[in-house]
């Protein structure tokens, strides 16, 4: 073999030429090479030096700090905090990940986790994040970051969210953040730059002022590696900072509010309370309600069905989305009607002795012994059916309408919520169209003037005819934003009829045998007032109270409460608004001993 | 027997020619690992494991200065044997990300294709210096394609298609080397030629038409003539069948490198990021360290099959042709040598040596510009991977052996 190694000369063939072939292969493959490089670096250079550049800057939304929510005390309601979306990045994941300690700070079970991940383990979605836990609280995440090396690949993005202090609830009024989707997006104000992923207000304040509360995000360009991770900003790029959404500032009074939600104690109800002077709400509570932190992050279902199933219906804002037979509380609508028709005198006098005949049928007096005879300032200390059921019949229905209509019943108190139910305040139209015109006879006028029937009100429509009572007719439509501007309401009667009727209704507070005596405060404050027992097909009679107190100062609250089926007017609901009333007394003398 | 295996007084001495331009290429390859590196703790970066690796193949270009060339002609055959052996043997090695490329030798696992690379050009020389009387043959062409063939075969299983089209390309030019006419490489070529021009009706008509205007011009037999036109014309149509075979991400490479923008998020993304970083390189580059596709990791396999986009994003088009300049210098006296040399089997070798090299470099290169298909071939000398680096260090160091001893 080593033989011939020696005879393994060159080959015979002129080698030169097929060399040279060969190079000019080569040659001939590198220009080709060579062009293609010069055709990409130079001649295609700015489209794939742009593309390149938009790979990796990204404009970052900086979300607007959402404006706080404060009570007239300056007592934050409602503030900003921040939650957060877990995400690992599965190509990060190593040995080292400790797959239990993480599902124990999540509460979740770890085989969930190492499914997700399993799930993204090839192709490009490797290297992008998955959520593995929406909604993380702060503090959850800071727990995690502390042992970041136990999660190498883990990643959290951050939501703007709201947080509640622990004092007074505001539920209904307050309202609730969402996020957004594509129809909310579809109809949404384009001034107000949605986008896909924005949180917005809901219900209640948080939508009423959403476009004060909003405010405007802010912009950034960033250098982002394809996680999508946020690197250093490049030098020179511009920066629009966000700008807050406005502070809002209501004219709740979170220490009244918090003790009329504990006293309601989740008992179906409401409370709530105005200033008729200005219009200023100082109490707005619906009850049962519901916790708003539930509200950061989604609903879990069966909590949401039962929300709405439920017979509680906590979703249900009752001051005014709530509508009720008034019951009694509505008796001074025909008494002021009547004095101002001077349809009867006040001595005009009535005997009741329980009951009354009206064609076939028999009308009880709550009294079932009957009060004996009544003049209209008894009549309404007692709350005597029967007196107003002679006085109806000397009006007219269309006059008694007009007179409910102008303390605010069957429309809309135009306070600065969404969604405000009108109450129904029966017309003879009305009545013609719902039961045909021989289907009702002047009977029902009987129930309607004791707020029974088809008369339909909301708690808040209660609290204004309050006001105006109040106010001797000189009161303003409510608001909770104290920059709103009051909005007057006027309801123009004689100086007399309102003497009497306030009169009377002291009476109904500090008299003996006055029905709302357990309304009643030790003072400085005065306090006046109407029960109302409101009978119903579903059960034990809606107890009512409204009322109102007079400081020395003149400064007035007026008040109305809400229990369903919760008995008498005269007890729960009038303990009730006696318990607020002792407060604003206290805050009252608080105040003023300074 | 291992007397013959040295050369009796071996010398050292080092080829400029061949040298300098394979420390250019690992500097710079040295220098782009050291920019893909950054952030990653140097001990577990693949910088450190290259530079491991280098120092490796200095060690084996070292020992390899001292064997004797004339001792691998003479065990040409039974490396050959080796090689089939060890590749067959891969079969029943556990996969590793689905293919069967390893032998797993206790603590160490090697990939026998590598170097069988060597070995399938040892073969071919020998083979070829042995029958170069009669190289025209089609005896002596068909059995050097076969000894390509088999391993190739057997590495196209595995599945490699990248190593399996090295085997094959450095058939030809060893072939024409040997003095086998143009005219016959053409005709071994065009079947080829045929299933790829198939894939687009048009470049298969004119495909046709310059295929009969060659033979018109080479005057073969009339039937010799007829009968290879229609052999091409099936080879056409036998793509479609072939095409059904292929495996799946071997159609997707292809699909991919016909269209990349239509799967802009799953197969064309590599080459999609891969042109976009060397488009925006420019002439003179972001600089080490600045390529914001490299660094921002939207360019997939950075250290090893795509390191030229690297080079492409951060040095530029300048850059780039420094390392054109490098490969074309070293293969170009590569080239030159093998007319020197005075032995056939040594000038064969360094003809095999040379396309491996030029295969490597223009098909990578290709592929990291959108030219090719991705094949999975790394770019000699600059690539992370400690296999190919020897394997390729090893052809420098038999080269600069040939050359320096003047065999």
């Amino acid at each position: 073999m080593i033989s011939k190694w020696g005879e393994m000369d060159r080959f015979p063939q002129q080698l030169s030429r097929r060399k040279n072939n060969l190079i000019y292969v080569m040659i001939a493959l590198w220009l080709l090479v060579g062009y293609r490089f010069f055709d990409l670096q130079v001649l295609r250079y700015d489209r794939y030096w742009n593309r390149a550049r938009s790979n990796s800057i990204r404009q970052v939304t900086r979300p607007a700090p959402r404006g706080i929510i404060y009570d007239r005390n300056g007592q934050p309601l409602v503030d900003n905090s921040p939650i957060y979306d877990l995400k690992i990045i599965p190509v990060d994941v190593t040995e080292d990940f400790n797959f239990e300690l993480l599902a124990r700070h999540l509460q979740i079970s770890p085989d969930s986790i190492t499914a997700i991940l399993n799930n993204h383990n090839r192709g490009v979605s490797r290297f992008h994040p998955q959520l593995i836990k929406r909604h993380v609280r702060l503090e959850v995440m800071a727990q995690l970051q502390e042992s970041r090396l136990e999660f190498p690949g883990l990643f959290f993005s951050e939501l703007p969210a709201r947080i509640y202090p622990d004092s007074a609830r505001l539920s209904h009024a307050m309202g609730y953040l969402r996020t957004l989707t594509d129809n909310v997006l579809d109809q949404a104000d384009p001034a107000l730059n949605y986008h896909l992923s924005d949180v917005y207000g809901a219900a209640g304040l948080e939508m009423t002022y959403e476009p004060l509360l909003r405010g405007t995000d802010g912009v950034a360009y960033h250098l982002v590696d394809i996680l999508g991770r946020e690197l250093e900003e490049p030098p020179g790029a511009s920066y629009y900072p966000p700008v807050a959404g406005q502070d809002l500032v209501l004219t709740i009074d979170a220490r009244l509010q918090l003790r009329a939600e504990t006293l309601l104690g989740g008992r179906p109800g409401a409370a709530v309370a105005m200033d008729p002077a200005n219009g200023d709400v100082l109490v707005f509570a619906s009850s049962p309600d519901y916790d708003l932190k539930s509200f950061t992050g989604p609903i879990p279902v069966d909590l949401w069905n039962e929300w709405n199933t439920g017979k509680s219906r906590p979703l249900l804002n009752r001051v005014i989305n709530g509508t009720y037979p008034p019951g009694s509380v509505l008796k001074p609508v025909a008494a002021a009607l009547a004095l101002e028709k001077e349809v009867v005198s006040t001595d005009w006098t009535v005997t009741c002795n329980g009951a009354y005949t009206f064609g076939n049928r028999t009308f009880h007096c709550w009294e079932l012994n009957g009060h004996g005879p009544m003049d209209m300032h008894h009549a309404i200390k007692h709350s005597c059916n029967i007196y107003f059921y002679h006085l109806i019949q000397r009006l007219s229905f269309a006059d008694w309408g007009a007179m409910a209509r102008g303390f605010g019943y069957g429309s809309p108190s135009g306070i600065d919520l969404p969604y405000e139910n009108a109450g129904v305040v029966p017309t003879e139209e009305y009545m013609d169209a719902k039961y045909t015109s021989r289907g009702w006879a002047d009977g029902n006028l009987l129930n309607i003037v004791i707020g029974q029937g088809d008369m339909l009100a909301t708690p808040l429509q209660v609290v204004q005819m309050t006001s105006l009572i109040a106010t001797s007719g000189q009161a303003y439509h409510p608001h909770l934003n104290r920059d709103h501007q009051p909005e007057p309401m006027i309801l123009d009667l004689k100086d007399s009829t309102w003497r009497i009727i306030q009169k009377a209704m002291w009476a109904v507070v500090n008299a003996d045998h006055g029905t709302g005596r357990r309304a009643a405060s030790s003072g400085p404050g005065v306090v006046s007032g109407k029960t109302g027992t409101a009978q119903n097909p579903h059960g034990e009679p809606h107890s009512w109270f409204t009322g109102y107190i007079t400081m020395p100062n003149d400064q007035q609250l007026a008040v109305a409460v809400l229990i369903e089926n919760g008995g008498k007017g005269s007890v729960e609901a009038a303990m009730l608004a006696g318990e607020l009333f002792d407060l604003y007394n206290l805050l009252f003398q608080e105040s003023h001993v300074q | 027997m291992f007397n013959k295996l040295f050369y009796s007084s071996p010398t050292l001495r080092l080829n400029p020619k061949i040298i300098f331009p394979v420390i250019l290429l690992c500097v710079i390859g040295l220098f782009i690992l050291s920019s893909t590196s950054a952030g990653t703790p140097f001990h577990s970066s693949s910088l450190y494991k290259q530079l491991i690796w280098m120092g490796a193949g200095l060690v084996a270009f070292l020992i390899i200065q001292t064997i004797r060339i004339q001792f691998f002609a003479e065990y040409t055959y039974i490396l050959y044997g080796l090689l089939l052996l060890a590749l067959g043997a891969t079969y029943f090695m556990p996969a590793i990300s689905g293919a069967h490329r390893w032998l797993n030798l206790g603590p160490i696992s090697i990939q026998p294709s590598e170097l069988g690379k060597i070995i399938v050009v040892f073969t071919l020389a020998k083979y070829l210096a042995d029958r170069h009387e009669n190289s025209n043959a089609w005896v002596v062409i068909g059995m050097a394609m076969f000894l390509a063939i088999i391993p190739a075969l057997m590495v196209f299983r595995q599945p490699d298609l990248g190593t399996a089209v090295i085997y094959m390309a450095v058939t030809l030019p060893m072939l024409y080397w040997s003095g086998v006419r143009s005219y016959y490489l053409f005709v071994i070529m065009a079947p080829l030629i045929s299933i790829l021009a198939a894939f687009h009706l048009v470049s298969f008509y004119i495909w046709i038409a310059i295929l009969i205007l060659v033979l018109f011009l080479s005057q073969p037999r009339l039937w010799v003539g007829i009968l290879l036109v229609f052999i091409n014309l099936g080879f056409g149509t036998l793509t479609s069948l072939l095409w059904n075979n292929l495996y799946p991400h071997q159609k997707q490479r292809i699909l991919t490198f016909l269209d990349p923008m239509q799967d802009p998020q799953g197969a064309g993304y590599q080459i999609i990021q891969s042109i976009t970083a060397i488009g925006s390189g420019g002439v003179l580059g972001k600089g080490l360290g600045e390529g914001t596709q490299t660094h921002l990791r939207f360019l997939p396999v950075r250290d090893t099959d795509f390191i030229v986009s690297v080079i492409g994003e951060e040095l530029g088009l300048l850059g780039i042709l420094v390392v054109i300049a490098a490969y074309f210098y070293l293969v170009f006296w590569k080239v030159t040598y093998a007319e020197i040399v005075h032995n056939r089997f040594a000038g064969l070798c360094m003809i095999g040596f040379s396309a491996l090299l030029l295969v490597h470099a223009t098909i990578n290169m290709g592929m990291t510009a959108g030219l090719f298909p991705v094949t999975g071939l790394p770019a000699p000398f600059i690539s992370y991977g400690g296999s190919f680096l020897l394997t390729v260090i090893i052809t420098v160091a038999l080269a600069n052996n040939i050359v320096s001893n003047n065999v």
